[in-house]
């Protein structure tokens, strides 16, 4: 993977990813972490300094909810799940983020006359 | 919390190992590889705890840790800085617990502030005639009555019992197998408890109905006395009480916590109504109409002036003893009555405790300056001490707002636990200050456990200092630039100790040494008074006291009980003279009486009278100088005499006027005037600072006289008894079942008790002296140890370019010595000050001695020799090369 296809995150998403990821089911942070990869097809790479710290701050919010379950390896791991109000605050920060890049691109698209 | 974040966070890096071992890579590498890409664990958790808000509570709990870390790391400093605090805020809180209690307490009763005392210092016992400033404290049983009934300002005026400590009453259970036991009984009058505003424990309390000398003898029991004596038996209401060999009802129990009408060592056991004691208790002077036995208290109704109130009780006594052959229209004109504060009762004792109890509270005071100006030293010198550190954690990135935190969260903790001790300290110091001031007391009702003014007192100083004393160290290390502070970190020559610093160690070494001068004059006090001539001889010589009217004695066979006891007591083998009189030399007891010569005009002099039967003067040492003793030639029938003392020549007669055959009446309903027929050597009676002025005169104990019975035996040995009390006691039953020892001490015991006061204040003197030279030492040595670190390596230089030890250690003792000597320049002159302030307490002593002084002085030096030895040598002993390669 080339470094110029990896980005940096706008402020506030990173929250938003996990959401996502979480949304599918019950889920530990490596795992968090390697699906976001996954899914940005390796563009997006969640550093844990920033990975753990969201998780945390969700938790503290209420928004998610975690337990501590065996992994598949045996492992124990904490995994984590969305709660009603995460559910809720996920899909209206979806909807939000759709209108948001809807707009910005509306006014974005077509080739950058005299940029280039 | 930590942990599980630890578990969460290492299942990351174990997972990441994981896969990279599953794609081919060697565990070893794997391993290091997650290290890397997963970077600061420390700083992920940082994190998570950011964005949990649970930061502040946990670096506060991290604070506490680390202080407590730190504290422990140097045992040293944190056992000299709680010590200190210690001592410092224990001392205040002990001497504030004994002032809250004796000088600041309220009685126990309903709105003590209503009340009101009928005069303003404390008389006592007995006595009548007219005083010379015209200030009564004490009144007689009319003078009450009349003043009760014409003052409708007052919803009750009460009278109880001035000075009944000395006036024990002899009690028995009926039916009991007990002895009889002497015990505190004080006469009140009828509405004594509803004055007070007081509802009974048990049964009923003294009511104006008792109050007649036609009711049945009845008496009310303190809640102690029942509780501790009777073990709270339900039954001792109703059931009767031999008091005095009369029997009495016991009606009543008085409420818990009362304690009588003044902050007492010896409580009352017993209220009886006042008037039962002509009647039943057989007080010769109480039936007298002059004699002043009774301290006034009384509730004003509200809107009553306190002025005008006592304009007219002024003139209500000035009529009152215009009727009084004994007053002269001078003693008239003069008299009045001073109107005081009743809230914490009759305050003989706040009386006598109140000017040395103020003098503790400003040495306590001092003691506690002393104790900041060290604990300031000290963590100013931690603080500079730990500038590198702080420096160190500054460019490591800790923000300044935390180390300032970190330092504050350290003083507080440092205070806390010197707080605590603090509390520990002023139970201890409390205890030790009763023990000092009522020796071998159990019945005092002051307790040692600190009240709630006490603690919160404790915790404000406490925090104070740690706050105080902990932000100029903390704003010093956070002031300080890494860069720069690293740079020149122990490399320096200047400084040593700061000129804060030097000036705390001088200003201690200036109260110290006002301390010591003090203890010192203090000692020289006690030293004095307790070798003062007494002109008595108290060497194997026994005092016993009893109580002839308790026993059932009556007037017409007293003479025969003396006679009895003499001849007893002679009978045991050993004894040598055997006095009877009514009280001895250096008791408590004083009866005094205006006095004046037939044939002069009355000069107003008061003297003390006491009888004594013909081997008094022998039996305690008093030297007859002209004339004659008593002799038993001296009987009922042969002309009435007296012998007087030398201070009563000096009081009334010319220099060189033969005293002898001359003729004087003395106060009271006197029938006879008497005729001087010797002079005996002025003893000292009650106080040595009243020797020489102190007018006495002896009457026979078969001749009538001002005073009650005799109550005291003076048994002289040829060698030291050591049974002597079984001894007494067995002789006393065999004369009369009823005759129970009310008090038995050997002679020098008694004189001894005396000095109680001054003893304690000696030793408490003593006691804050070496506190405050401990604290100044300790104050010095550390500056002075401080300021050798510092300048560790130009001492390394100087010894290198070729100083010797010799001059290392002068250099240093030079700076710690010159230090002492400013603290003395500015200490000597307030010392000499406050020898001035402290001078009625003193004896024989009128400025600071140079004794006294000299030993302050020698003391302080020599302390400070000490403190600035230990570091001098260490510096002296200082490898130059070592010192120099430090860096």
């Amino acid at each position: 993977m080339k470094e110029d296809d990896k980005f940096d995150l706008p402020q506030g998403t990173l929250d938003l990813l996990i959401m996502r990821v979480v949304s599918l089911g019950p889920i530990h942070g490596y795992a968090i972490a390697q699906r976001i990869q996954q899914m940005s097809r390796e563009a997006l790479q969640v550093q844990q300094g920033s990975l753990y710290p969201a998780l945390h701050r969700l938790e503290y919010k209420k928004l998610l909810i975690a337990k501590w379950q065996a992994t598949e390896t045996g492992r124990e791991a904490k995994f984590y799940e969305l709660t009603a109000r995460g559910r809720a605050f996920l899909k209206d920060e979806t909807e939000k983020w759709k209108r948001l890049t809807d707009v910005v691109g509306l006014i974005l698209k077509g080739t950058l006359e005299g940029v280039s | 919390m930590d942990i599980e974040l630890d578990k969460e966070l290492r299942f990351h890096i174990e997972a990441q190992v994981a896969d990279k071992i599953r794609s081919g890579v060697p565990e070893n590498e794997a391993r290091r590889l997650a290290r890397l890409e997963f970077g600061g664990i420390d700083q992920i958790k940082e994190g998570c705890r950011h964005s949990r808000g649970t930061v502040w509570l946990e670096s506060l709990l991290q604070d506490v840790g680390y202080g407590l870390r730190q504290l422990r790391k140097s045992p040293g400093f944190t056992l000299t800085a709680v010590l200190t605090l210690a001592m410092g805020i224990g001392a205040n809180a002990a001497i504030f617990t004994l002032v809250n209690a004796v000088l600041l307490r309220d009685l126990p009763v309903v709105d003590p502030k209503s009340l009101v005392r009928l005069g303003n210092w404390a008389d006592c016992c007995q006595n009548s005639g007219p005083k010379q400033d015209g200030n009564y404290s004490m009144f007689s049983t009319e003078t009450y009555e009349q003043l009760k009934r014409n003052t409708p300002e007052f919803e009750e005026l009460a009278a109880m019992q001035a000075g009944f400590e000395n006036r024990p009453v002899v009690v028995r259970r009926d039916g009991g197998q007990e002895a009889a036991m002497p015990r505190m009984g004080e006469f009140v009058s009828g509405n004594y408890f509803g004055m007070f505003g007081l509802q009974p424990a048990k049964g009923r309390l003294i009511s104006a109905s008792d109050d007649l000398a036609s009711a049945p003898l009845v008496a009310v029991m303190s809640y102690p006395t029942w509780k501790n004596v009777y073990g709270g038996d339900d039954s001792v209401v109703g059931s009767t009480f031999w008091m005095n060999t009369k029997p009495a009802t016991i009606v009543g129990v008085a409420p818990e916590g009362f304690y009588g009408d003044r902050m007492s060592n010896t409580p009352p056991d017993f209220y009886l109504p006042i008037a039962t004691v002509p009647n039943e208790m057989g007080g010769k002077g109480f039936r007298d109409s002059s004699q002043n036995w009774l301290d006034i208290i009384g509730r004003v109704k509200p809107g009553v002036a306190p002025l005008p109130l006592q304009e007219k009780l002024s003139a209500e006594l000035k009529r009152i003893y215009a009727k009084d052959p004994h007053f002269s229209a001078a003693d008239i004109a003069k008299a009045h009555v001073v109107l005081a504060a009743g809230g914490a009762g009759t305050q003989s004792m706040q009386d006598s405790y109140a000017s040395n109890l103020k003098l503790l509270m400003w040495i306590a005071t001092l003691v506690l300056m002393i104790a900041c100006a060290n604990i300031t030293n000290l963590l100013m010198v931690r603080g500079m001490q730990r500038k590198t550190e702080m420096s160190v954690r500054t460019a490591l990135g800790a923000m300044r707002t935390r180390i300032v935190r970190q330092l504050l969260t350290e003083s507080l903790l440092l205070a806390a636990i010197g707080g605590v001790t603090a509390l520990a300290a002023s139970y201890g110091g409390a205890r030790m200050l009763l023990m000092l001031t009522f020796p071998g007391d159990q019945h005092l009702p002051i307790s040692a456990r600190p009240s709630f003014e006490v603690l919160g007192f404790a915790i404000c100083v406490a925090i104070a200092t740690g706050v105080t004393f902990g932000v100029a160290p903390a704003l010093i290390a956070a002031k300080a630039s890494p860069a720069e502070a690293l740079r020149s970190g122990t490399r320096t020559t200047v400084g040593g100790a700061s000129l804060v610093q030097r000036g705390l160690v001088v200003f201690q070494a200036a109260l110290s040494v006002v301390l010591l001068v003090g203890a010192g004059l203090f000692s020289q006090s006690l030293s004095k008074l307790q070798h003062t001539d007494m002109k008595l001889e108290s060497q194997n010589r026994y005092i016993v006291h009893i109580n002839a009217q308790a026993a059932g004695y009556k007037d017409d066979q007293v003479d025969a009980l003396y006679r009895t006891l003499e001849e007893r007591f002679h009978a045991i083998p050993g004894v040598v003279n055997v006095g009877v009189s009514t009280f001895t030399p250096m008791e408590g007891n004083d009866d005094g009486y205006g006095v004046h010569l037939i044939g002069q005009p009355d000069i107003h002099i008061e003297a003390t009278n006491i009888i004594v039967n013909p081997e008094y003067f022998d039996s305690v040492g008093t030297s007859v100088l002209m004339g004659r003793g008593i002799t038993s030639h001296d009987t009922a029938t042969s002309p009435h005499v007296a012998v007087v003392n030398q201070d009563f020549v000096h009081a009334l007669f010319k220099p060189g006027e033969n005293p002898i055959s001359r003729s004087f009446v003395a106060g009271g309903d006197s029938p006879k005037p008497y005729a001087i027929v010797g002079v005996v050597a002025g003893t000292s009676y009650t106080n040595v600072r009243r020797n020489g002025k102190r007018p006495m005169y002896f009457g026979p104990l078969t001749q009538p006289s001002e005073v009650g019975y005799a109550g005291a035996i003076v048994v002289q040995t040829s060698h030291p008894m050591g049974d002597m009390e079984e001894i007494t006691r067995r002789t006393l039953m065999g004369i009369n079942s009823n005759l129970a020892i009310q008090k038995f001490e050997t002679f020098e015991a008694q004189i001894a008790g005396r000095f109680t006061h001054e003893r304690m204040l000696s030793t408490l003197m003593l006691l804050f002296g070496g506190l405050a030279l401990l604290l100044a030492t300790l104050g010095l040595y550390g500056v002075t140890a401080y300021s050798v670190v510092r300048r560790t390596s130009e001492i390394g230089i100087r010894m290198a370019l070729g100083a010797n030890r010799n001059f290392v250690v002068a250099m240093i003792l030079r700076s710690a010595i010159l230090q002492t000597l400013s603290g003395l320049a500015i200490g000597v002159p307030v010392a000499f000050y406050g020898a001035t302030l402290v001078r009625s307490q003193l004896y024989g002593l009128t400025s600071v001695s140079g004794s006294a002084l000299w030993a302050a002085v020698g003391m302080l030096l020599a302390a400070a020799c000490v403190a600035g030895a230990i570091p001098a040598l260490r510096a002296a002993s200082v490898d130059p090369v070592r010192a120099l390669r430090i860096e």
